[in-house]
């Protein structure tokens, strides 16, 4: 409470000063100091703006103590100092009584047999204001509305709507998707969704959005999300993409009810994608490994963990006695936690004695790792996705995150409709392509020649921002001579985009203010991809935008703890922080924390292990969660890279295609079933905590690390998160300040100093290396179309739908295979009609590698010559086609430029043999 | 309101709205095509369901509108008229029960019998009548009234001495500093004419105070009042005074864009804006650079679709923008965050009526014209049971008595109450005329409200409890929904009322009070938060005719 009568910032409730703040409602103010509910409302709600239908908020106002009152919607009417607030009187809740008291006379009073009985809002607020009786005559009403359950997940009854719009508003302030609206007008207007269809005739993209805004059941979904049935409620973060949403996941009897996103979530504010709310019923599903297997005469027996441990103890010593510890190698898993990625690159590392430990940033970020350390000296994104609101202009490369990473899609695609320029250069027209001022639709694998372009056309129009070039970079002036020269008509011809729009582009990105870029897997996953992320870098250097908030080089990561495997140490050539395997004085510090002698020969890399197990050099693989033969391109190498090993091991939750040609199957848990910490997209270390036991017969991922460590003779203690996160701290620096009880709900953003202060913004004064350091490449064609563009014309590149997360193992068990079952092959118009393909038709789409028949659909999407795809279905092995070439740096592979070709398929002369394996195994 | 929307409305631009698509797809079978709800959400990146719950709010784009080949007026003049039931029954000859729609009102009070046909008006006077102009006949549909001015030299009703003279005073003005202008303009002291009397120098001070561009002038033509004619006449008959005003406003705020948002059912006002506008493009006085300076100013005529509540500021401003027009909150105002999110002036043709002569007699001289706190002309629209229904031209400040009995001449029939200010203004008993005088205040003091001035008649032989009826029924038909207290309270007063005039019904005075009251106090926009004003007034000054419908006790008002 506030004593100065005399400050300036004060108004009074029923006569109490209360300081305000700048921007304050008269409700956000009583929220604060009374808490929320002390002034009922139905139509506010935290994640929505102001909108003033229910009138419920009302209050009184006056300009002193005793002078006149007014009545006004609390919700959206300003603080005005020395304003006094009645929020309670006798007239206010008469008012408010009779205003529920109207609602009421059209709507059920089934309220004990209701799926959000005793969590209804309307339901509260009815019983804080006291109606007793509905005085009115019974007269229309809209109790007959029919329910729509229409789809795998959302769900109507309108009966039970009470016109507040918060659903319309949320489908619009939160997602975007604008499916839903109010119809009509007056008393029967009503929400529709589409043309007046059915959730699943809409568009649809089951974000929930909705369905957690809706105060009452009148929008929910098949889990009954705001039902009180399981009352125990835990936050975690979302298993799926790089965007590390917080869950509030309910829990009744061990077994998950179902999922919210958190209004507090400083990641994901009140949302989450279908994936993070309504995916995840893969974790208890029937299919889920329940018991360790071992491979004897081909067929898979259960056997006991004893057995399995003593197996894998004994024919990795057996194998490192024989062949050394560089025959063997484990490729850790993004999906899990920092602790157990720490352990596994610990195993490896100090238990067998080699560096050959690699995870999947190997086939998605490892080129925005290796690149941006280059030229900034960290491997991470320099800003906070929360800067979207603070930019001015954004910078979109090969990314599609309103399918891969859905809610910082949804925040992009809100700012950029209210009017942030949005430049997208993706050779796909993309969701947020019609949003964009400018399209640079270049051809699959030019990334480098348009960001040439862009680079040359800013030092061209004298845009380069000299003070930060001069004071913060180096070798910028070598790297401007070399723009100078580039052939700009060369570079238009290959790219395929006018030097106009280019122009124009590069302009609006240098002359913004702020100016922030994301990238995706679009700019890595190519043969030069590392060099288009130095490429970028050079941008944002040139512009000044590094190092302020709202701008940035921001790297959209794939898996949900990509950036923290990395941090970890899961990578053959740097160790836990980030150091070099090389420097004997760095070894020499992990030797005296494992307590154990350590290679300091870098290991393989993914590609590598590949290869050297066909050579015959590598013998035994431990493979955590990651289907290597669906995910990694050229399929049928990489399994006959598996057929190679002499041991294998995967530990996975499902039977995957790689699991199938183990000796040693474990069965591990799912992230519900375990704690620890993800790092997001931008360096943010959040608390997974356990929301079920683990399944009978599974043990998380790090316990069974330990439980080997140990067998193998290496002394750890038994996981656990806290205790680990202390040994973590003492080893990876910019961890130093991170503790499992001081996480608190929202994490800390990477690097934490020792006092525990975290870092929204990166190379605030000077750059981690020092100095920004300029790089030139020249383009060059890769050498996958040098070789094979006359055979296979086209260009083949592949991507992700929403529904789905990567090879599907997870999300294929879940209703969101109801809405998308299968890839598909988008053709351009032209092409389609060139093969006489129309959508639908089955193709058989081929390389030099092999060949898949997908089903195609003709879309403008793509431009002549290009074919697009996902590859989530192990029905369609669609990577059986993709290229072997790999980024020259960090060997990731380039997935997104594959020399092919397609032809249309009559029913009869089906010429693919779907692998026997592959579909039999898919239940 | 959606931020959103309003910016992809924005980004597609003014010239050919989206709005004024959505019109168009519903000419051809009275409802806009699904087909083409597709098309425009693409087009527009904001969905299906956006373009369908924009287009069945509007009575002429709905689906219910489909087929649909007359209208006829069911405005309260019409009502009180008595002329619609034989009106409908005449129809009826010609049309399906499922081809004949109402229309709200076609501002032909003073003659009433009123309907639309092939999107012309007519006063159907007569049985003979209406069968030639269905039949094809060539009746015009020209309608008369009287007119006349309390002033020697008539303000708003003088004759227009042609273009060129008329023009003459923007030019003068043009060269003069928009600031100074703006003073003159505080100085005269007037104030919007569309209801609620908002002292136009400072709305417009504040809208050219914002730092944001580009700034917007809308008139608001959307003159829904039944039994109001005023816009209309100015529209129609001093179309080039509205204009100037726009001209005007556009230079003193820095705007280059005048939107006109004409109501469908004023046909001929569209028609004669838009032939006012190319007078005035084929002249040059409007366009780039008007009269040599630097200013240039173009016009845009947006037609209705059937929503009165469009003449609610933030309604009309969706409305333009192809949302929805439901009511938006307050602030931000509309000279903050008006159309598109940008400035916007918003004001009643009337008020715009006003402007030319403020400027040429200048604010202090105009400011002197009727009271102190109410200053300049005033119109007023007399229904049919005057003896001499029409338009007139008064002082603000003229005693009210004088209206009724002098130039109005009294009425036709026995009348119990006038309803002044349309449908949300007061109900005034004929004992309480003498007491009032033309005026925002004196209207107020007197627990009514002088609104946009429109009065209409209700006669001794219409039951007041139908009246209130008719009010709650016309609340809860044109309520956008939004707010709760009018959405629900409109229809449940309307089915007490009508429970209570055709059953042996009692209303609980406590229960209707309760509801007024909540209406009244709770709703968000003048249209629930106005109605319960002559519904109070009703039960107030004719307890004794709804007595046998109340539950025993009297009413507290």
């Amino acid at each position: 409470m506030i004593k100065s009568v005399e400050n300036t910032r004060v108004v009074y409730v029923d006569d109490h000063p209360h300081e305000f703040e700048e921007g304050d409602t008269i409700l956000s103010l009583i929220d604060r100091h009374y808490g929320r509910g002390f002034v009922p409302t139905l139509c506010d709600a935290p994640q929505l703006e102001p909108y003033g239908a229910c009138r419920v908020c009302s209050l009184e106002i006056a300009q002193t103590a005793e002078g006149p009152r007014r009545v006004v919607a609390s919700c959206h009417t300003p603080i005005t100092a020395g304003m006094h607030i009645f929020p309670e009187s006798k007239n206010i809740q008469r008012l408010r009584r009779n205003i529920i008291e109207l609602v009421l006379t059209d709507h059920p009073l089934d309220c004990l047999t209701c799926e959000v009985n005793g969590n209804c809002e309307l339901q509260t607020v009815a019983a804080k204001v006291g109606v007793r009786d509905v005085r009115y005559p019974e007269g229309e009403n809209h109790l007959d509305r029919k329910k729509d359950l229409s789809h795998p997940y959302m769900t109507s009854d309108l009966s039970k709507c009470i016109n507040c719009d918060r659903c319309v508003r949320a489908c619009d302030e939160i997602q975007g998707q604008f499916v839903l609206s109010m119809h009509g007008r007056g008393f029967d207007s009503r929400i529709i969704k589409g043309l007046d269809s059915t959730f699943e005739d809409s568009d649809c993209v089951s974000c929930g959005a909705c369905a957690q805004a809706c105060p009452t059941s009148a929008i929910s979904d098949i889990f009954q999300s705001k039902s009180i049935e399981a009352s125990a409620k835990t936050r975690t973060v979302c298993t799926y993409c790089g965007v590390g949403c917080n869950l509030d996941v309910a829990v009744k009897n061990n077994e998950v009810h179902s999922i919210q996103a958190p209004i507090d979530a400083e990641v994901n504010h009140a949302h989450t994608c279908l994936k993070g709310r309504y995916a995840f019923k893969f974790y208890n599903h029937p299919d889920r490994l329940r018991s360790p297997l071992v491979k004897r005469d081909g067929k898979f027996v259960e056997v006991s963990w004893d057995e399995a441990y003593d197996t894998m103890a004994n024919r990795f010593k057996e194998i490192r006695a024989r062949s050394g510890p560089d025959a063997i190698a484990g490729i850790s898993s993004a999906r899990c936690t920092n602790e157990e990625n720490y352990l596994m690159q610990k195993f490896i590392r100090a238990v067998i004695g080699t560096n050959n430990i690699d995870c999947c940033a190997r086939v998605c970020h490892a080129p925005t790792a290796w690149g941006m350390q280059q030229s900034f000296g960290t491997g991470a994104a320099t800003n906070s996705t929360n800067d979207l609101e603070k930019t001015d202009l954004i910078l979109l490369i090969g990314a599609n995150p309103t399918q891969g990473h859905p809610v910082t899609g949804a925040r992009i695609k809100q700012q950029v409709m209210k009017g942030t320029p949005l430049i997208v250069i993706d050779p796909r027209k993309i969701e947020l392509v019609p949003y964009a001022d400018y399209h640079l639709q270049l051809r699959p694998g030019t990334n480098v020649a348009v960001l040439n372009m862009i680079a040359y056309f800013i030092i061209e129009a004298g845009l380069v921002n000299e003070d930060f070039v001069k004071e913060r970079c180096e070798d910028f002036e070598a790297f401007c001579e070399n723009i100078k020269k580039l052939d700009i008509d060369e570079m238009e011809r290959v790219t395929g985009v006018d030097r106009n729009l280019v122009k124009e582009a590069a302009i609006a990105y240098a002359s913004a203010p702020r100016a922030m870029s994301f990238h995706g897997l679009g700019v890595t996953e190519h043969f030069q991809g590392s060099k288009t992320v130095m490429l970028i870098s050079n941008i944002a250097m040139m512009t000044g935008n590094i190092g302020r908030e709202g701008v940035g080089v921001n790297p959209l990561r794939g898996q949900n703890n990509v950036q923290g495997a990395a941090d970890m140490g899961v990578q053959p050539h740097q160790e836990a922080g980030d150091l070099n395997v090389t420097l004997p004085e760095i070894q020499e510090q992990y030797e005296k924390a494992y307590g154990a002698k350590l290679s300091n020969k870098i290991g393989y890399k993914i590609p590598q292990m590949f290869e050297a197990a066909l050579d015959k050099d590598l013998k035994a693989l431990w493979i955590i969660g990651e289907d290597v033969v669906q995910t990694d391109p050229n399929s049928a190498e990489v399994k006959k890279a598996m057929e190679s090993l002499e041991f294998l091991v995967v530990q996975e939750i499902f039977m995957t295609e790689t699991a199938h040609y183990a000796d040693v199957i474990l069965p591990a848990t799912s992230f519900l079933e375990k704690s620890g910490t993800f790092t997001n997209a931008e360096r943010r270390v959040q608390r997974v905590n356990r929301v079920v036991e683990p399944l009978e017969g599974t043990k998380p991922d790090g316990q069974i690390v330990v439980d080997v460590m140990n067998r193998m003779g290496y002394e750890q203690k038994s996981y656990s998160p806290d205790v680990l996160l202390e040994e973590i701290s003492q080893i990876v620096p910019f961890f130093k300040g991170i503790r499992w009880d001081e996480l608190g709900k929202n994490g800390k953003q990477w690097p934490v100093a020792e006092d525990g202060t975290d870092t929204k913004i990166m190379h605030r004064d000077t750059f981690k290396r020092g100095r920004g350091k300029f790089h030139y490449f020249d383009w060059v064609e890769s050498k996958e179309i040098e070789k094979n563009r006359d055979e296979f014309p086209f260009i083949l590149t592949t991507g992700r739908v929403l529904e789905h997360y990567n090879c599907g193992t997870m999300t294929r068990r879940t209703g969101n295979k109801d809405i998308v079952s299968e890839d598909i092959l988008a053709i351009n118009p032209k092409d389609a009609d060139n093969k006489g393909v129309e959508s639908g038709d089955k193709v058989r789409l081929f390389s030099e590698r092999g060949e898949v028949e997908l089903d195609a659909i003709v879309s403008s999407e793509v431009k002549p010559g290009i074919l697009y795809t996902t590859f989530h279905f192990p029905e369609h092995m669609v990577n059986m086609v993709t290229s072997e070439e790999k980024d020259e740096e960090s060997m990731c592979p380039e997935y997104k430029v594959s020399a092919v070709n397609f032809e249309k398929v009559s029913p009869s002369d089906s010429t693919v043999k779907k692998t026997e394996e592959t579909v039999s195994s898919e239940r | 309101m959606s931020k959103n929307l309003s910016a992809l409305s924005f980004r597609k631009g003014l010239e050919k709205n989206l709005f004024e698509k959505m019109v168009e797809s519903a000419e051809k079978t009275g409802t806009a095509v699904s087909d083409d709800l597709k098309i425009m959400a693409e087009e527009y990146l904001i969905g299906d369901a956006i373009m369908l719950g924009a287009v069945s709010f509007y009575d002429f784009l709905k689906k219910e509108n489909e087929g649909k080949k007359v209208f006829y007026c069911n405005g309260t003049a019409c009502m009180t008229a008595g002329t619609q039931d034989s009106l409908k029954k005449n129809l009826h000859k010609h049309f399906k029960e499922e081809e004949i729609g109402e229309i709200c009102c076609l501002g032909r009070c003073h003659e009433n019998g009123s309907f639309q046909f092939k999107g012309v008006n007519y006063s159907g006077k007569n049985e003979n009548d209406i069968d030639q102009i269905i039949g094809g006949g060539d009746l015009p549909s020209s309608d008369e009234y009287n007119t006349g001015s309390i002033f020697k030299t008539p303000v708003l009703l003088a004759g227009f001495p042609g273009l060129d003279e008329y023009y003459e005073l923007l030019k003068k003005l043009l060269d003069r500093d928009p600031v100074s202008l703006l003073d003159e303009l505080k100085a005269s002291k007037l104030r919007g004419r569309g209801g609620a009397g908002f002292p136009a120098g400072i709305k417009w001070e504040s809208c050219r105070n914002v730092p944001a561009e580009p700034k917007y002038i809308v008139c608001n033509a959307d003159e829904g009042d039944p039994g109001a004619y005023i816009d209309r006449y100015l529209m129609e008959k001093r179309p080039h005074s509205v204009l100037f005003g726009m001209i005007m406003a556009g230079y003193l705020i820095g705007s280059n864009v005048g939107i006109l948002y004409i109501r469908a059912e004023y046909p001929d006002s569209i028609a004669i804006i838009e032939q006012s506008i190319k007078e005035l493009q084929e002249k040059g006085y409007v366009g780039d650079n008007i009269f040599g300076s630097d200013f240039s100013f173009r016009f845009k005529i947006i037609k209705g679709a059937g929503a009165y509540i469009c003449g609610e500021e933030t309604a009309l401003l969706a409305s333009i923008e192809g949302r929805r027009p439901e009511v938006g909150i307050r602030p931000p105002f509309p000279t903050e965050k008006g159309l598109f999110g940008k400035p916007t002036v918003v004001n009643n043709v009337e008020t715009f009526s006003c402007i030319y002569h403020v400027f040429t007699v200048g604010g202090e001289a105009y400011s002197k014209i009727g009271t102190d706190a109410s200053s300049g002309p005033k119109l007023v629209s007399l229904d049919g049971n005057f003896n001499k229904p029409g338009l007139y031209e008064v002082e603000m400040g003229t005693p009210f008595a004088e209206i009724i009995h002098n130039m109005g001449g009294g009425f036709r029939v026995p009348v119990k109450a006038v309803q002044v200010g349309g449908p949300l203004g007061g109900i005034v008993p004929v004992d309480k005329i003498k007491d009032l005088t033309l005026d925002f205040e004196s209207f107020k003091e007197n627990g009514f409200l002088l609104g946009h001035g429109s009065v209409v008649c209700i006669p001794e032989s219409f039951p007041i409890l139908q009246y209130i009826e008719h009010l709650f029924e016309f609340t809860a038909a044109e309520s956008c929904g939004k707010c709760f207290p009018c959405r629900l309270g409109s229809v449940r007063g309307q089915e007490m009322a009508e429970k209570a005039r055709k059953e042996d019904y009692k209303i609980d005075p406590e229960l209707i009070m309760d509801l007024l009251d909540t209406m009244e106090l709770t709703s968000l926009c003048a249209l629930g938060g106005g109605v319960p004003l002559p519904i109070k007034n009703a039960l107030h000054y004719f307890e004794k005719e709804l007595r046998p419908h109340l539950k025993n006790q009297t009413i507290a008002t």
